[in-house]
């Protein structure tokens, strides 16, 4: 539970914090189950409004400042996601989710615009822009993938003009985008210390795209105080990830896990069974040796040397450890250790200009550390089978022991047609009357237009699941529409769930969560065929109307009235050529004479 | 359009009439003949992978060294096991799939047959691939038992063995589903239902945890004792519910790494011993037309093939050199090959015949042997109907040379003052009364629901004697029908009884010819065990009708099921009992169409002919004569 | 009354089988309405559900890729319960609308337009089907029972078409035109039924005892009639959605084809191989050519206006963007009305033969391709090919029956002979 406290904290901290320095970074480190490692990086730098409008940045990114000043863009949020976050043996998320996003690329924005054309204009011109910045085809966010949520998201800055109609916010996924290092590099860019100083340095690619989990997020939200005066425009980058620590302590010229020799397995004696060459293998029970050198591949090459200096900010490094687990520091320069939370997490001030390093031995602990339960988990899949039609089910549970009402988000492609009259949301054990479905936003999709929009504010009781299923069909589509490898068929974004606080007040932190994405395999027509389709299809309409313009146009006349063909089927017809070879031959004897 | 016209007027020559028997006869021939040539080197192509993503064989394979010894260890667990019972058993099994990584989760489930109950409980875990977005996955199957009823020891070890292995690696770009089911038909019939919610839920559990599309999905069927057995060659198994057949990708990549990587012959269909000889190949291809044609769960993997997943069973056969740790390599190696489809698997056929690990036959070669035997059919069909539209003396309109010593009846039509002369005989028009026809072959075919209700709901207990008694029955039925027809007002003149046989004869082709697409063993066979129907005709000699019906006996569905059983079981008459109790759990477990191709397209089918043809040992000959063409 | 007593028997018996298909059989239903060759994206039954659970939810229907029917059905449809839980009013309407589409081919039937219309008796005009065998070959045709079951609206669309058919042999000129307005309201095409029927109606007026006004003032006062009635149901359905916005996904759907879900007609396939640049150029063609046949036959078969109406609905069946087996059913229907001239016919037993392989291959080739995953979509499309061919050899067929049936009647001498056609 205190660990909780403390992701909350930390949320606390990326939220609230507004005076101090103009950048502030902190790296926070939590072992999790199964030799799992939580690395949460996260950059924070702040820009005074004023001098954002006069284009002059210091350690906001130029780069994305006038992109966001070009398409009049007031608030930002773009998330890089890519596999699962387990949150059965893993707990609640980082930034309760609200850092992350689905599977792909996902990208919202406040647009600031007249009207909706304008605003769409805008969000086009931002995507675009974003795609040059970040090399990842976001310029595909087109019409058919972008909604208008009106439930699930709201602002995170203070806007001056928030109730004012000219601020619209738009959303687009693109599940089927793969993260990787080329949007890394770009991302590092954007901060102040490029990656070679402070905890940037650890992020390398090769070791950022093994992790089990991994999400990158980039914020940027105009800040004000309470009476709306000196405002800033915050920028706010994250990475977290969750590395596999056997994977990740492979050495890089040999990653390949061959099996180990049998010395190191240790066996489990006491089976009858057990002799040289037949091994029960044993389940580790103690805390694995790591360190950051072994699992980022090098060490901190010291502070970023702007962050600032005093109080929270200059603690750079937090470790999330039981207080009893061993922790050595290597490092040649001065670094300063600050306990929080009963000793569950150490703050390292990192040294400026000396490597920095965190090494755990193997150790065995009396309790591990404790995880805060999820407060809602979330698994949709596609039922039936066949190309043509299916149903969609999404089972909700919710573990806590307090009724949670959220928000369930879903946008899908305009070629998987949702059936809204065959939605049905059932809570298994609870009386049938109760519907748990509150309130409904539906914009259905507009072939080859808009893709649909489903958002639903659900209440689920405590300690109960609700199942919700609803059927859709697939549609045929033109051959160009299809991609490449057609036959894998075409994702589907993820769902966006919401929680909503429980008492309704808005200081708490935003809570999300989001399922994995679908895969739709569409009925695929054959790709070779143009020029035989048309033609077959031509041959077969040319005969029946040949037919019936031939029955139209011509007239009857006896068989027999017309001379040289001699009716009597094949016996006339075959008299017929005879007697005309006949005369032939006897009219050529005739000439020899 | 004159060719045609002309050809309409050849259509009434009576000359044409005496063709059609011996034209199906010649397509029946050619039918077979045309089979039995694909054996050929000439007319069979060597396989060959076309799916280019799968690269069969070309990574190095690790599964060695500890994990031998890990092998061992867990194959001693699976041997305590054998005793537990069942939720002991998948609760040790789910600890030690948990204790590698994994998510687990059990199934429960039972299914009625023929009074029996068959339950049981899967166990699996879903590996997910540290490269997937839980969007698809590949399945790894280990039945408890095997299709011989032996506990598949060293299968379960093996994937419990790769289970922990795989989880080592980062490459994997899909989910790895490691399933143990409960029995080897029933139990993965249950999971891939209740995979794709398309289950009972009295009856199946639906699955707590899934993963997304499934790919493919391989079953390792090595029933080796805790001391292990090293295996001579492996036996693929490839038949899917009703004759359905995997992707031949999938085979060829298993072939290729078990043959060209891993040095182990493969052989398929039971064929131990290939030599690769005529003789050889075409029993190969015999017998997988057969257990096609059953259609049949011929392992594990069937129950994954109508839902569009590839499946194959890898089975250990003989005494050899070959251990576990080599056929895991097979495995590991077939699983890298399908972790880099980008597709699902498409390319390359879904219809042939195999005529040894590495020779196949592609429809378009062999389809027109069925389409052939289906054809005959309806050319009789088309003959008969020709021939019920002539009445007893056919006027030849056509024929100029009508002698004027006959001079045909003149009728005067007086039409606005002109007069013109017809003679009468154009003015009849030879009636087809088609209601009775229609009527009969109609309730034909509704009556073969009956016995297919009454075979898949009857108890094991009777189930033999059932069979039997209807085996009587139906030979008694046609002759009884017949003579209460005879008698009845209804009785039905020689032209309508041709009608019946026509269109009886037009619905068997038609049955046949779509069903060659589906099942192209199922409608073979059926096609070449009716064409005697093609040639039975109603006859005034009362010896050749009897000879006849002998010969329908003879091609009595139920007695050719019976004679077929007995052959195969060597003159074993009890296991028709299993081949009853095997098609009822069919009909309740995995969907099975062969009864109904056999209630409801062949039964009746024979029932009609043997009503005609009874009908002429009851009719009068004077009818049967005048309709002789 | 021995007809009314027979007739009473076939009704019973037809809704007596359609309501036990109903009853016994509660998944049926839903089956057949999944089922492509049955139910079109226009006229779908479960779209209709949806179309229906939008508007009573204040959503508009036509703002959305997936209802494109009618906007007049869903107020009909909404006072109906909800078919889901108690289908049995639904059941009931559909079973009812059979009956009265088969009572109005019976009534065709009886007035004998086919045999002897105004200007032309056949001289096989003896060989005739009783009114009873005919509607009992529409009530029992498979095809019928099967789209009864599936619930399309085009069951609705196919007895405004009979019955405007019937009421114009009756020379019940409102009636007709107005039962032509909903059918063209319905399911569009059926407009293009209207210059058959005006002559129909023209025979029957010419016929009766006041003489026949002056044609074009006739033809003048039946267009505007009938624009009148179409005018009105537009501005219904106008005022009911409160846009005009449902033009384009209704009729907007069947003129463009944006759906290209499967059917078995020859549009769908050929518009997914289309090159995009073409698309629209081959639109006009195929519209164009269904186009091009009122006007011929029309002309040609002067003589026999219901023939002309009956071969129209059989190359409807088979040209139409969105065509299923309701459509044919339709046409198959009609076609024992023509009796007299099968004798004529050629190709009958083939063309039928045709059909039936047709209809047993379709599903098992669709079955292959979308669920087995074993076929691709050229094994449907193949079907779909030998399908249309079979419909248009009878269409043409029976088209040639009925000249030569003509024919016989100036050169009576004629009968039964070989004929060439020049």
């Amino acid at each position: 539970m205190l660990s909780s406290l403390l992701a909350v904290s930390l949320c606390f901290l990326a939220l609230s914090v507004r005076a101090g320095s103009d950048y502030h970074e902190r790296l926070l480190l939590r072992p999790l189950p199964q030799n799992a490692l939580l690395a949460s990086f996260n950059f924070r730098s702040n820009e005074t409004s004023s001098s954002f409008e006069r284009q002059n940045f210091r350690y906001f990114p130029r780069s994305l400042g006038q992109i966001l000043q070009h398409a009049n863009t007031k608030e930002l949020h773009l998330r890089f996601s890519l596999g699962r976050w387990d949150a059965e043996s893993w707990g609640a998320r980082p930034w309760g989710g609200a850092r992350e996003g689905g599977t792909g690329v996902e990208l919202w924005a406040w647009v600031d615009a007249e009207s909706e054309t304008d605003a769409f204009a805008r969000w086009l011109t931002l995507t675009n822009a974003l795609s040059g910045l970040f090399c990842a085809s976001l310029n595909f966010i087109d019409s058919t993938k972008t909604i208008r949520p009106v439930m699930s998201f709201e602002p995170e800055g203070n806007h001056p003009n928030m109730s004012s109609p000219n601020l619209h916010l738009l959303h687009g996924t693109l599940p089927h985008e793969v993260v990787c290092t080329e949007n890394l590099t770009p991302f590092l860019k954007l901060l102040p210390c490029k990656g070679k100083a402070g905890i940037s340095s650890l992020l390398d690619g090769h070791k950022l795209f093994d992790a089990s989990w991994q999400t990158m997020s980039i914020d940027v939200r105009p800040v004000c105080n309470t009476d709306g005066s000196n405002c800033v425009i915050e920028m706010e980058q994250t990475v977290d990830m969750v590395l596999d620590l056997d994977r990740s302590k492979r050495p890089r010229d040999n990653p390949i896990p061959r099996p180990l020799p049998i010395e190191e397995i240790e066996c489990d004696t006491s089976k009858s069974y057990n002799s040289q060459d037949s091994c029960f293998p044993l389940v580790k029970t103690a805390e694995p040796s790591w360190s950051l050198s072994e699992i980022f591949g090098r060490p901190i090459k010291g502070a970023c040397p702007i962050t600032g200096e005093e109080g929270e900010d200059g603690e750079t490094v937090c470790l999330n450890v039981p207080a009893e687990r061993n922790v050595d520091i290597k490092t040649n320069g001065g670094y300063a250790e600050v306990r929080r939370d009963e000793g569950l997490l150490r703050c390292y001030k990192l040294p400026s200009g000396e490597d920095f390093d965190i090494t755990l031995p193997e150790q065995s602990l009396p309790a591990p550390l404790l995880l805060s339960k999820p407060p809602l988990t979330a698994a949709r899949s596609i039922n039936g089978h066949g190309q043509e039609r299916g149903s969609v089910q999404a089972v909700l549970n919710n573990p806590s022991d307090h009724p949670v009402s959220l928000i369930y988000l879903e946008s899908l492609p305009w070629f998987m047609k949702p059936y809204l009259h065959t939605l049905r949301a059932s809570i298994p054990g609870a009386p049938a009357s109760t519907n748990p479905i509150k309130e409904t936003y539906y914009r259905p999709a507009v072939d080859r237009h808009r893709g649909t929009h489903l958002e639903l504010l659900l209440e689920i009781p405590a300690h109960s699941s609700l199942i919700l299923t609803y059927d859709f069909e697939k549609a045929i589509l033109r051959y160009t529409e299809y991609p490449p490898d057609a036959n894998r068929g075409f994702d589907v974004a993820p769902a966006v769930i919401r929680l909503l606080p429980p008492d309704g007040n808005l200081n708490t932190p935003l809570v999300f969560l989001r399922t994995t994405s679908l895969l739709l395999p569409l009925p695929t027509p054959d790709f070779s065929m143009p020029y035989n389709v048309i033609i077959l299809t031509s041959t077969v309409m040319a005969l029946g109307f040949g037919n019936i313009v031939n029955l139209l146009v011509r007239g009857f006349v006896g068989a027999d009235e017309i001379d040289g063909w001699k009716p009597g089927g094949l016996k006339g017809a075959l008299r017929a050529r005879f007697e005309k070879l006949k005369a032939r031959w006897f009219g050529k004897g005739k000439k020899d004479e | 359009m004159s060719l045609i016209t002309s050809l309409l007027a050849l259509r009434r020559d009576a000359r044409l009439l005496k063709i059609p028997p011996y034209l199906s006869a010649l397509c029946v021939l050619v039918g077979i003949g045309w089979l039995l040539v694909l054996p050929l080197q000439e007319y069979s192509r060597g396989t060959y992978v076309s799916e280019n993503a799968l690269l069969p064989g070309q990574v190095h394979t690790y599964f060695t060294g500890s994990e031998h010894n890990i092998f061992r260890a867990y194959r001693h667990e699976v041997a305590e096991l054998v005793h537990q019972p069942l939720e002991g058993r998948n609760q040790r099994l789910a600890e030690i799939l948990r204790s590698s990584g994994l998510k687990v989760a059990t199934q429960n489930y039972e299914y009625s047959a023929s009074g029996r109950t068959i339950s049981g409980q899967n166990v699996y875990g879903i590996l997910q691939g540290p490269r997937a977005d839980a969007t698809e996955a590949i399945v790894l199957i280990a039945a408890w038992r095997n299709m011989d009823g032996e506990i598949n020891h060293s299968g379960v070890a093996l994937v419990l063995t790769l289970a922990r292995y795989f989880k080592r690696w980062s490459l994997w770009s899909k989910d790895i589903i490691f399933l143990i089911a409960g029995d080897s038909t029933a139990g993965p019939q249950a999971w891939v239902d209740a995979y794709h919610d398309s289950h009972s839920p009295a009856s199946i559990e639906p699955l707590s945890i899934k993963s997304g599309a499934l790919q493919g999905a391989v079953a390792i069927d090595y029933p080796a004792g805790p001391w292990g057995h090293r295996f001579d060659k492996l036996h693929i198994v490839y038949d899917g519910i009703n004759g359905q057949l995997p992707n031949l990708d999938l085979f060829n990549t298993a072939v290729s790494i078990a043959s060209g990587q891993m040095g182990i012959g493969c052989t398929l269909q039971r064929m131990w011993k290939h030599d690769d000889s005529y003789q050889a190949r075409l029993q190969t291809m015999l017998r997988g037309m057969i257990s096609q044609g059953l259609g049949h769960a011929s392992g594990p993997h069937s129950s994954f093939i109508p839902y569009h997943v590839d499946a194959i069973t890898l089975q250990t056969v003989g005494d050899g050199w070959h251990d576990e740790m080599s056929l895991g390599r097979t495995v590991e190696s077939l699983f890298r090959s399908l972790n880099n489809l980008l597709e699902h698997l498409h390319q390359s056929f879904f219809f042939y015949l195999l005529m040894q690990a590495n020779r196949f036959v592609s429809i378009g070669t062999y389809l027109p042997s069925a389409m052939l035997i289906a054809v005959n059919f309806t050319i009789t069909s088309i003959a008969l109907w020709v021939q019920s539209g002539r009445a007893p003396n056919p006027p030849s309109p056509v024929s100029t040379n009508t002698k004027p010593s006959e001079a045909p009846k003149m009728i005067a039509i007086d039409r606005d003052g002109m007069v013109a002369l017809i003679p009468e005989q154009y003015l009849t028009i030879i009636e087809r009364k088609l209601f009775l026809p229609l009527a009969f072959v109609g309730s034909a075919h509704f009556l073969g629901l009956l016995p297919l209700y009454i075979f898949n709901n009857t108890s094991e207990s009777s189930l033999t004697l059932t069979f039997h008694a209807t085996t009587f029955l139906t030979l008694l039925l046609p002759q009884l029908t017949a003579s209460a027809l005879s008698l009845s007002p209804y009785r039905p003149s020689a032209q309508e009884t041709i009608l019946i046989q026509c269109l009886s004869l037009l619905l068997l082709g038609m049955f046949l010819s779509a069903l060659a697409t589906l099942n192209f063993s199922l409608a073979f066979l059926v096609g070449i065990l009716a064409t005697p129907l093609t040639f039975v005709r109603p006859t005034s000699s009362r010896p050749i009708a009897g000879l006849q019906t002998l010969l329908l006996v003879a091609v009595n569905p139920l007695v050719v099921i019976t004679l077929a059983t007995s052959y195969w079981a060597g003159g074993d008459v009890s296991q028709l009992r299993t081949v009853l109790v095997a098609a009822a759990e069919g009909w309740h477990v995995w969907g099975l169409w062969t009864q109904v191709v056999v209630w409801l397209v062949w039964w009746p089918a024979w029932f009609a002919e043997s009503v005609v043809v009874a009908g002429s040992l009851f009719g009068k000959v004077v009818e049967a004569k005048s309709v002789k063409a | 009354m021995a007809i009314d007593k027979q007739k009473a028997i076939l009704f019973g018996a037809a809704a007596a089988v359609r309501l036990l298909l109903f009853t016994a059989f509660p998944s049926l239903p839903n089956l057949l309405t999944g089922r492509v060759e049955i139910s079109t994206p226009v006229t779908s039954f479960k779209r209709l559900q949806e179309g229906l659970f939008l508007y009573t939810h204040n959503v508009s229907p036509y703002d959305g890729g997936v209802f494109h029917q009618a906007p007049l059905l869903l107020p009909l449809f909404s006072l109906l319960p909800n078919p889901s839980t108690q289908p049995f009013a639904t059941n009931l309407l559909y079973t009812i609308v059979d009956l009265l589409g088969a009572s109005a081919l019976m009534q065709i039937a009886e007035s004998g337009q086919s045999v002897s219309s105004r200007l032309f008796t056949s001289p096989r005009k003896a060989l005739r089907w009783s009114n009873i065998a005919i509607g009992a070959s529409f009530l029992f045709s498979p095809f019928t029972i099967a789209t009864c079951i599936a619930r399309p609206t085009s069951a609705l669309a196919n007895f405004f078409v009979l019955s405007s058919i019937a009421k114009a042999t009756q020379g019940a000129s409102i009636t007709s035109i107005l039962a032509l307005a909903f059918a063209s309201y319905l399911s569009f095409h059926p407009i293009l039924l209207f210059p058959p029927l005006l002559l129909i109606l023209y025979d029957a007026y010419a016929g009766s005892s006041k003489g026949p006004s002056n044609p074009l003032a006739f033809s003048l006062v039946h267009i505007g009639g009938l624009a009148a009635a179409l005018g009105m149901l537009l501005y219904l359905s106008a005022i009911l959605t409160g846009s005009w916005e449902f033009l384009a996904a209704t009729y907007g759907v069947r003129l463009l084809l944006p759906d290209l879900t499967p059917n078995v007609g020859l549009w769908w396939y050929f518009f997914t191989e289309m090159f995009d640049s073409f698309r629209e150029f081959f639109l006009g063609v195929f519209w164009l050519h269904i186009l091009s046949y009122v006007g011929g036959l029309t002309i040609r078969l002067r003589q026999q206006p219901l023939f002309v109406v009956t071969s129209l609905l059989g190359i409807f069946a088979i040209f139409q963007p969105y065509p299923s087996i309701a459509d044919s059913s339709l046409y198959l229907a009609l076609v024992p009305l023509y009796r007299h001239v099968f004798p004529l016919m050629r190709y009958s037993f083939l063309a039928s033969s045709t059909l039936l392989y047709a209809s047993f291959l379709g599903p098992a080739f669709y079955y292959l391709w979308i669920y087995a995953g074993s076929g691709n979509a050229n094994f449907f499309y193949a079907i779909t090919l030998v399908w249309s061919l079979g419909l248009s050899v009878v269409v043409g067929d029976s088209l040639y029956a009925v000249l030569r049936d003509e024919w016989e009647v100036e050169r009576p001498e004629m009968r039964g002979k070989e004929v060439r056609r020049i």
